[in-house]
């Protein structure tokens, strides 16, 4: 997926753990997690709300565009 | 009454489809031990004077492998219905759990339709072999039947369906 999530970055920087963004943001850990390693297809604009307010931070600042090959169709069926 | 879920329809279709499955693997046994013992006793000529099939004399029945052929043709179309009958009960379990797009039920039904098609062409392969092998003995007309092939394409088309389903599922799991 060429766009890419800086939860990484943005969690360091405030010195936050995933549990706690978790806790704050009412979203599981292991939704959180698949969004940081970038495997989620998509974010409603509420999860969006909640991590740019509980981050401080603005939509550009968590999503970045990485020029790379386009998702492929699911080969898994 | 409720399709999916526990104890829902498909639960009991599932049931039923157990017991199904069980008969017909009791039946693939017999069919499979019959064409061993067929091969490997020799028949009692009495008996077989007495038999016919199909308008066929006994004696031409006294070959052992005209019998264990005759069985393994047999066995090999009982075993290929088995075959749909444990991926249905397959789809069903998934379906009782309240799952009908699960991934692997695309594969369950494409094969379905596989063995359907091969079910069908088995079918026409025997009508002509039977006149080859049993020249004098009374034919069963096999014709083209429409509404089985359009099954088939039904079964194919679904497989599809449920592969849409089962992406679409996908995608709502990876939406955070």
């Amino acid at each position: 997926m060429p766009i890419a999530v800086q939860l990484d970055r943005l969690l360091y920087d405030r010195r936050m753990s995933l549990t706690e963004l978790a806790d704050r943001v009412g979203v599981t850990i292991a939704n959180l997690s698949i969004l940081k390693t970038g495997k989620a297809r998509a974010m409603r604009f509420s999860t969006l709300d909640a991590l740019c307010r509980e981050l401080d931070c603005q939509p550009a600042d968590l999503l970045v565009f990485e020029p790379g090959p386009a998702d492929i169709e699911d080969e898994w069926i | 009454m409720r399709a999916l879920g526990p104890g829902s329809v498909s639960s009991l279709l599932k049931i039923v489809l157990d017991v199904v499955y069980g008969l017909m693997l009791f039946v693939v046994g017999i069919l499979v031990i019959a064409a061993i013992g067929a091969l490997l006793f020799k028949i009692d000529p009495a008996i077989i004077k007495q038999m016919s099939i199909n308008g066929m004399p006994g004696e031409r029945l006294s070959q052992g492998p005209i019998i264990a052929l005759l069985l393994t043709v047999v066995g090999f179309y009982v075993g290929g219905v088995t075959v749909v009958i444990h991926r249905l009960r397959q789809i069903f379990t998934t379906l009782t759990a309240g799952d009908p797009f699960h991934p692997d039920n695309v594969t369950r039904l494409r094969l379905i339709g596989l063995m359907l098609v091969t079910l069908e062409l088995t079918g026409y392969v025997i009508s002509v072999g039977q006149v080859w092998i049993f020249p004098n003995g009374t034919k069963e007309e096999t014709s083209f039947s429409l509404s089985s092939w359009f099954s088939i394409l039904v079964v194919f088309v679904l497989a599809e369906v449920f592969r849409e389903g089962a992406r679409l599922r996908r995608e709502a799991e990876l939406t955070i």
